[in-house]
């Protein structure tokens, strides 16, 4: 796909503000257009080309290569267009993000997906605490789209999301789903302490047990949930085992809370078929 | 050294200059007479084309305190939304609605402001809010130190105390925590609140102390007038915010029988009761009621649209209008035996009657009143809408085809209650100027600044003449605060400090006692640590001096 690649030159010294560079910006840019964009970082602004080698040239789809784990806000709002990461991204990855595609074939940082709204968002190995969750001071995480973490995702995981699929295939830590609004998360690894602490609404999807419910999760016994053969269809094409869910009867155990705060959402612990 | 700034067009109305060609001369910060002929100029300035002000003053903006530091922890996105980046010599910030104190700075001055008046400091946490304003770099800082709902003067007023305990009362506090002024915010009603009373009108008792707003705000205006105090008592009346409010604003303006009384942000205190929604403008009786009471001045709290956040001392209000937060979350909180506070998100919308009503009310104030020596250029900030947007109101007071564009955009029920599309006053620009630069100074009673005679304060500010009073007003070619250039084309060039203005009423020594006894009983804090010193505010301010004003006593 005809597009620009960014080569980081060297790990960068502070945290640089990648928000200016999505698809949807530089459209239309020339490469050199580009080169001599401002970066934010620290107290100080960059060149582009300061901190990247620029080949090819800007269109729909932009490679960076090179460790990003100190590269913040990739992807912010973008609404169309691919981001392909070869390595790590920073914090905020994808944070407001309409739509388009954002591929991480590392790990992410906090907040990975925080206010997403739409598009697909993968990250091939692990994410850090608060993906998908509300910045301080917001009322919602995630709205809407689709974001995979293929490996493990650490705490508050889901916090207050309102809207849209997260599906983490590894582990997630504490607090998952704590204040969730609606919405649906999937979790194909073991669950932290307190998973759906205060959560109002929504759906948490487990492939396995977890240690212990918050005692204000009230269980439901087992049941068939139709919804899961719709999710199932939905899921299918998606990176990761839960897009081969089976479209047969699934059956689960279903515990509803978090009755401390309204008691609508439900825990879905799936059960062998 | 001496600098001469050449040939530019000056409003300076404390001397009924109007739009004169003259040369200024300035040393060692100060505007001097012109030197005689040969002396060595060493900086020559040709303005030439441009308009030529004293640097303006807000004399009401909140900008320090603990409300404010509440609006702005409750609001990350606000900051997020609005970076100020670092240059070479200024120091990242961010924030709009509540910025920073570092933005505050920086904005203001780059509006060519040069003294701003925090309007809501409580005694117990005036330290906070001297760090805040010590921290808000170039513009000149003073505050109004806010009494009222405060236990010690409700007591002495219901024990039936002289009038001298009282003034010797206010004395202290002005003393104490370095104001220039005394502000009363809902009076009694932010106390009544607490012993949960939701309401409280002009000659309704305080359910535990028996005394009336009305005796508050007679005892205060006294007090103020007798120490000799300049600024008139600071007034946030009863009932902000209440359809037919328009009764308990004109009883407000007799309860100081004849003293003098500043209205603040009036434009919430206008409202009627007319129409089907039961929400009309009451503009015009309120415009009448100051054009005919001499004593009495007003600044207007004017709407703008837009998201802001309204941050008040007046928990009462705040508690009533919790519902229409925007983002929904809302603070309201208790402030030890002193008053209250209340911070709530608001977003003000040009298709929402209440808000467009509210936006022509504050217009047609500003356009009745008659007197530009008495009604005053704000938007509460940030209760109306962000200090940033003044260039915005100014350019809706001086350009009536603007301003009646606009309306014919807002809501149209509010269109059909409001009498602004028949209003074709147009400010001047020498009207600007005593709106915002010859009035506030002298209702302050500060005599160096807002004008541009010898002795004064060399805080001035030069803009480009331009049809388009909003560019024109946003972005001074040169600002200069005390003599230096600190903003050249709309750009900080250099960082000061400014300095606080404050009064130092004398009062007798035997209040302290009281005040001991009390403070030892009732508060976290003893009376000994309410006062501020001296060291303490030069350390806050970056080693700004505290300059006292004087104060003629009268009995
Ligand atoms: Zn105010």
């Amino acid at each position: 796909m005809p597009g620009l690649r960014l080569t980081l030159q060297a790990v960068p010294p502070e945290r640089v503000d990648l928000s200016p560079l999505t698809p949807d910006r530089i459209a239309g840019r020339s490469r050199a257009e580009v080169a001599a964009l401002p970066l934010a970082s620290g107290n100080r602004s960059l060149r582009v080309d300061a901190v990247f080698k620029l080949a090819g040239d800007p269109g729909p789809e932009l490679v960076i290569e090179g460790d990003g784990s100190r590269l913040d806000r990739i992807g912010e709002a973008m609404t169309q267009g691919s981001i392909r990461l070869r390595g790590n991204a920073g914090a905020w990855l994808g944070v407001g993000m309409c739509g388009g595609t954002i591929e991480v074939e590392g790990s992410a940082g906090a907040y990975a997906g925080s206010g997403m709204q739409g598009g697909l968002l993968h990250v091939h190995q692990h994410a850090g605490d608060f993906l998908a969750a509300a910045a301080p001071g917001d009322h919602q995480g995630m709205r809407g789209g689709v974001l995979v973490v293929s490996g493990n995702a650490g705490a508050r995981a889901g916090d207050r999301m309102r809207r849209g699929t997260l599906i983490i295939d590894g582990d997630v830590g504490d607090c998952c789903a704590s204040r969730m609004v609606a919405g649906t998360i999937a979790v194909g690894g073991a669950v932290g302490r307190n998973a759906g602490l205060a959560m109002r609404r929504g759906t948490l999807l487990l492939r396995r047990p977890p240690a212990a419910l918050l005692p204000t999760f009230n269980d439901c016994g087992v049941q068939v949930v139709p919804i899961l053969r719709l999710l199932a269809r939905a899921w299918r094409g998606l990176p990761g085992p839960f897009a081969s869910l089976s479209a047969g009867d699934l059956r689960a155990r279903r515990s509803m809370g978090d009755l401390a705060n309204g008691g609508r959402g439900e825990i879905l612990i799936l059960l062998p078929d | 050294m001496l600098l001469r700034l050449k040939g530019g067009r000056c409003y300076d109305p404390a001397h009924g200059v109007d739009g004169v060609v003259r040369d200024l001369f300035v040393r060692d910060g100060v505007i001097i007479e012109p030197p005689p002929p040969g002396t060595r100029i060493e900086r020559e300035i040709d303005l030439s084309g441009r308009v030529v002000m004293a640097g303006a003053i807000d004399m009401h903006t909140h900008i320090g305190g603990g409300k404010l530091n509440i609006a702005r922890a409750m609001l990350p996105e606000d900051h997020r939304a609005d970076p100020v980046a670092a240059t070479a010599i200024t120091r990242p910030s961010a924030g709009r609605a509540a910025p920073g104190t570092l933005a505050t700075g920086y904005r203001y001055a780059e509006m060519g402001y040069t003294a701003c008046f925090e309007p809501a400091i409580l005694p117990v946490n005036a330290r906070q809010a001297h760090m805040e304003m010590g921290d808000t770099p170039i513009v000149d800082k003073g505050g109004y130190v806010m009494l009222g709902s405060d236990d010690f003067l409700l007591r002495l007023l219901a024990a039936g105390a002289e009038q001298q305990l009282i003034n010797d009362y206010v004395a202290w506090i002005l003393n104490a925590t370095h104001c220039i002024g005394i502000k009363v915010v809902n009076p009694g009603g932010i106390s009544a609140f607490k012993f949960n009373q939701r309401r409280m009108d002009l000659d309704e008792q305080h359910p535990r102390y028996g005394v009336t707003p009305r005796d508050i705000l007679r005892v205060l205006s006294r007090a103020v007038h007798e120490l000799g105090v300049p600024h008139p008592l600071h007034v946030h009346s009863s009932n902000l915010g209440l359809p037919g409010n328009v009764d308990t604003t004109l009883g407000t303006i007799q309860a100081s029988e004849g003293l003098p009384i500043h209205l603040t942000h009036i434009q919430f205190h206008s409202y009627g009761t007319e129409g089907d929604r039961k929400f009309s403008s009451a503009a015009a009786r309120i415009a009448e009621a100051i054009n005919a009471t001499p004593n009495a001045t007003c600044d207007v709290g004017q709407v703008l649209f837009g998201q802001t956040v309204t941050a008040s001392g007046d928990s009462m209000a705040q508690h009533r209008n919790s519902g229409l937060a925007n983002p929904g979350k809302f603070v309201i909180m208790d402030i030890e035996c002193d008053a209250g506070c209340g911070v709530l998100p608001f977003k003000y919308r040009d298709q929402n009657f209440v808000n467009a009503l509210q936006w022509a009310i504050g217009l047609e104030i500003f356009l009745l009143v008659q007197d530009p020596w008495r009604v005053f250029l704000t938007t509460d900030h940030p209760n109306g809408a962000p200090f940033t947007s003044y260039p915005h109101l100014i350019r809706l007071l001086m350009d009536r085809s603007f301003r009646k564009d606009r309306l014919a955009a807002i809501n149209p029920a509010a269109q059909a209650l409001t009498t602004l599309g028949t209003l074709d006053r147009e400010y001047t620009l020498y009207e600007i100027a005593i709106l915002t630069r010859a009035a506030p100074a002298r209702l302050l009673g500060i005599a160096s600044l807002g004008h541009l005679g010898p002795g004064a304060a060399a805080d001035i500010t030069v803009y480009r003449d331009d049809a388009d009073r909003e560019r024109m007003f946003a972005a001074p070619e040169y600002v200069f605060k005390d003599g230096e250039l600190v903003v050249e084309q709309g750009r900080i060039v250099k960082l000061t400090w400014g300095r606080y203005h404050a009064v130092r009423p004398d009062y007798d020594r035997g209040i302290e006692r009281r005040l001991r006894e009390y403070c030892e009983r009732y508060l976290t804090i003893r009376a000994d640590h309410l006062r501020i010193t001296e060291e303490e505010m030069h350390a806050f301010g970056h080693g700004a001096a505290v300059v006292p004003h004087p104060c003629r006593a009268r009995s």
